[in-house]
């Protein structure tokens, strides 16, 4: 797809859910939407790094944690919310500089692991000390609402707030992959030594991506805990969470504009939407239908989602090519 | 010179760290041979341990529902090899991670279907005794789980040590492409090792069933430590897994004693970031 | 440039491999401008020298400077952005990439916007021959086009100092002939050459100047001519089992 056509499909969608989000007044829907907008988001800052880049990274909750937990501090001591937006994301990226520095030297599963276990280091730590809120976490205050203290009584409101975010991380997907860094990360991908070889500072584009990744994942992160008002280890920090993030960018296509957002459709859809139709969670049947979504999905569609519209619309092509004119 | 609560600590870690080894060294089997990190392993760890649960109900002392286990796990994993991880080689490397990823979440939604969250105890668990040693006090269970651990660590050792098919599994990880030369069939292989990496959590499970009850997500805590231990062991090392596993069971309890049992895996995730990052091929890993 | 200072000098390099001292000590100087051969019998040590040269290898022992800054030990990525840029003998492409984007690769060293680098790459894709295969994936080229695709991406980085590691090995006769005259083209716009390559009838008329490496070490410096009737070279050459 060219600049443009995606370019074309980000504004449907966009307008698409304004739409619904300022015209229809189901809040369990709109709650869904939103979550699936927050996991959209969450899946690509996870792509920058583990598709585009190369490193699977398995502690992606790590960095929507600092961004929850910047909101709650930031809620809890009576500062603007809006300064938590910035002061998450800094936080999110140094941290990301920090780990990724000396962690970008390991190959493969170590790497992985590595990142597993600094994010279960972050998790068990924030357990345990007092002013991060333990177990129990924060409850936010509840403010008048307003844009300016980023609490608002409409569901609707929300799923415009993330919708804005959405709108950033594709666009700046869809910018990356024409970029420099896109051009390089490719290389790197494809073979590290050859790219070095021309030039190409390895570290360095990990690092600019995966700072820039953990930031955007901040940001959704802050988000996500205005919607919620509240801020737990669980729900925020824990292992399952950064699984979670790294299937949604799977299940729809690694290193596509478009897979995270299709991940996160069907992430919502199935374990979320499904979730709460079959019985409420900690039932297991939409934990059962997901796995068993995702190993159809990688044993008969390595590519993910994104794939097989791609196959799709070669197969379109292809019968409108043969068709005489 | 008082020791104070020293050697009841070392004791226990060892005991601890032979139940990890066995698990790893099953996880490292598995990667050595065909390069797959199996994240659905803890999950094949929770099916043995309901499944020695299962035999409790009827009255089988897990001890000795352990062959069949490990001979049910044995055949699952093959099956699953089959039918599952052999389609996964052929695409890219992050295929066969989010495949076993996928087993994984499918495994535990399936239990907990199933089985509910509950947890499950062997009911009128066998081996309630203590024993002294010096003022070392070990609990009967937990002696012969770490034990049984051992001798079964020993026998999965001995076969790829000394057996033909073990060192076919040996010449397959050293080098595939000089083994595939050789005549080695490698997809019997791939298969012959996912069971015998299954059967080790098998066997793991039904010991493991001795001291701690059975859950959906028993599995992902266990594996969790495993995945730690191959890699701080090196990825593909067997002996690498036996002294990650005793390391990190010693640093475990030693940690979860005098620094606080909240916190006592920071210090086993510190020390693989540490030994990672000096030599990021694992201790006795090879570059 | 500075003046003073020779374009690449050579002092005592050596790199082990174990107990292998691949390289064994040796002193080069590359002077500015013209082709210089590297020739040897296998496994004298030519691809680790291009390997310590151009940053792929850190050095046992020696330095290495280039136009006057030591490079001996320093990334990689920074020697090629100082203008030492190398081939691999054994392809190393951009698997996934199509021709032109790895070609961008290089290009992008230079020229920081996509726009220009993609025409700069386009430009030395065509210069090299291989305008019809710009959108082809790299993996699915002859390994004569990966290794003009090698050349390619090297040279859009509008190298100073060219390191080739056989690129004419599994060309035909034809093929080389149109190498040989892109070389000569690339040593008229200035660019030096470093050259290593099997094939003698090939590489002697083009060469300025001939190094023979034997097991790690040098033991012939100087003209073409001098070096077919050398003593040493014949022996290395005849005495190989
Ligand atoms: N990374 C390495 N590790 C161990 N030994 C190496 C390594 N690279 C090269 N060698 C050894 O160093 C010696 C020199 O190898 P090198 O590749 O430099 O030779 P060469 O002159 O390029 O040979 P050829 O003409 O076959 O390409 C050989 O004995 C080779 O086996
Ligand atoms: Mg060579």
């Amino acid at each position: 797809m060219t600049p443009r056509s995606h370019g074309l499909a980000l504004g449907i969608v966009v307008v698409a859910l304004a739409a619904l989000a300022l015209g229809y007044h189901n809040a369990f829907v709109l709650n869904l939407v939103f979550v699936g907008l927050i996991y959209a988001v969450l899946g690509q800052s996870w792509n920058w790094i583990s598709g585009y880049a190369g490193q699977i990274s398995f502690g992606h909750a790590l960095f929507f944690g600092c961004g929850a937990y910047a909101s709650a501090l930031f809620g809890v001591h009576h500062g603007s919310p809006w300064l938590a937006l910035p002061a998450g994301a800094l936080v999110a990226a140094a941290l990301a500089l920090a780990v990724g520095f000396p962690c970008f030297g390991l190959r493969g599963h170590y790497f992985s692991i590595a990142t597993i276990a600094v994010a279960a280091i972050a998790e068990i730590a924030v357990n345990n000390i007092g002013a991060l809120g333990k177990a129990n976490g924060f409850e936010m205050p509840i403010l008048a609402p307003s844009l300016a203290s980023l609490q608002f009584d409409d569901k609707g409101q929300y799923v415009l707030m993330a919708l804005v975010l959405f709108a950033i991380a594709q666009i700046g997907t869809i910018t990356l992959e024409r970029s420099r860094l896109g051009y390089y990360l490719r290389a790197i991908r494809a073979n590290q030594e050859a790219a070095a070889s021309v030039g190409v500072d390895a570290r360095a584009a990990k690092l600019a991506t995966f700072a820039a990744g953990a930031a955007l994942a901040a940001l959704a992160g802050s988000l996500y805990a205005q919607q919620t008002l509240y801020v737990g280890p669980e729900d925020t920090l824990a292992l399952p969470i950064s699984i979670a993030i790294a299937l949604v960018g799977v299940v729809g296509g690694l290193s596509t504009v478009w897979g995270p957002a299709l991940g996160a459709l069907v992430y919502v859809a199935l374990a979320r939407y499904g979730g709460a139709v079959l019985g409420g969670q900690g039932h297991g049947l939409d934990l059962l239908l997901y796995g068993g979504l995702i190993l159809v999905i990688v044993s008969w569609r390595p590519d993910g989602l994104a794939g097989i519209g791609g196959s799709i619309r070669r197969f379109v092509r292809r019968r409108s090519a043969e068709t005489p004119a | 010179m008082d020791l104070g609560p020293l050697p009841q600590l070392v004791v226990s870690g060892i005991l601890t760290g032979l139940l990890f080894a066995l698990i790893s060294v099953g996880l490292t089997l598995i990667f050595g041979v065909m390069d797959v990190v199996n994240f659905a392993h803890g999950e094949f760890l929770m099916l043995a341990m309901y499944l020695t649960f299962g035999l409790a109900l009827v009255g089988l002392n897990p001890i000795f529902a352990l062959p069949f286990v490990a001979l049910a796990a044995f055949v699952l994993g093959a099956i699953v090899y089959r039918l599952l991880i052999r389609r996964l080689l052929d695409g890219p490397p992050s295929t066969v991670v989010f495949g076993t990823f996928g087993l994984l979440v499918f495994l535990q939604g399936a239990a907990q279907y199933f089985f509910t969250s509950d947890y499950r105890s062997v009911p009128n668990p066998p081996f309630q005794g203590t024993l002294h040693l010096g003022n070392v006090a070990l609990g009967e269970a937990q002696l012969i789980a770490g034990l049984g651990a051992l001798v079964m660590t020993a026998l999965v050792f001995a076969f790829v040590e000394f057996t033909e098919p073990g060192r076919a599994l040996r010449a397959l990880s050293e080098d595939r492409v000089a083994a595939q030369l050789m005549g080695i069939d490698v997809q019997r292989m791939n298969a012959l090792a996912f069971g015998l990496g299954t059967a080790c959590v098998g066997a793991a499970g039904a010991l493991l069933m001795l001291t701690y009850p059975a859950f959906p997500r028993v599995g992902t805590e266990f594996a969790l430590t495993a995945f730690v231990v191959v890699a701080l062991g090196g990825f593909g090392s067997v002996q690498g897994a036996l002294l990650g596993a005793i390391l990190v069971g010693l640093v475990e309890v030693l940690g979860g004693f005098y620094i606080s049992p909240a916190l006592k895996l920071i210090p086993v995730y510190a020390l693989y970031l540490v030994v990672v990052l000096l030599r990021p091929q694992g201790l006795l890993g090879r570059r | 440039m500075n003046a003073a200072a020779p374009f690449l000098e050579v002092r005592g390099l050596s790199k082990r491999f174990g107990s292998l001292r691949a390289l064994d000590g040796i002193n080069l100087d590359v002077p500015h401008g013209g082709l210089t051969a590297l020739i040897g019998p296998n496994g004298a040590g030519k691809t680790t020298a291009f390997n310590c040269i151009s940053g792929a290898l850190r050095p046992s022992e020696g330095s290495i400077r280039f136009e006057g800054h030591e490079i001996a030990g320093a990334p990689y990525h920074r020697v090629a952005r100082l203008g030492v840029v190398r081939t691999y003998q054994v392809v190393q492409p951009f698997a996934e990439m199509t021709v032109l984007d790895a070609v961008t690769v290089g290009a992008l060293l230079h020229h920081p916007r996509v726009s220009e680098a993609r025409a700069f790459a386009g430009e030395t894709i065509e210069a090299l021959g291989l305008g019809s295969k710009r959108d082809t994936i790299a993996r699915s080229l002859t390994i004569a086009d990966k290794k003009r695709l090698e050349l390619a991406r090297a040279l859009a980085t509008e190298p100073q100092l060219l390191l080739l590691d056989e690129v004419m090995a599994g060309l035909t006769p034809t093929e080389c002939a149109a190498a040989v005259e892109l070389l000569r083209g690339l040593v008229a716009r200035e660019i030096t050459i470093v050259m290593v390559e099997h094939v003698m009838e090939v590489l002697m008329p083009l060469a300025d100047h001939v190094v023979v490496l034997a097991t790690g070490k040098i033991i012939f410096d100087g003209k073409p001519r001098d070096a077919v009737n050398d003593p040493a070279v014949i022996d290395a050459y005849l005495g190989r089992p």
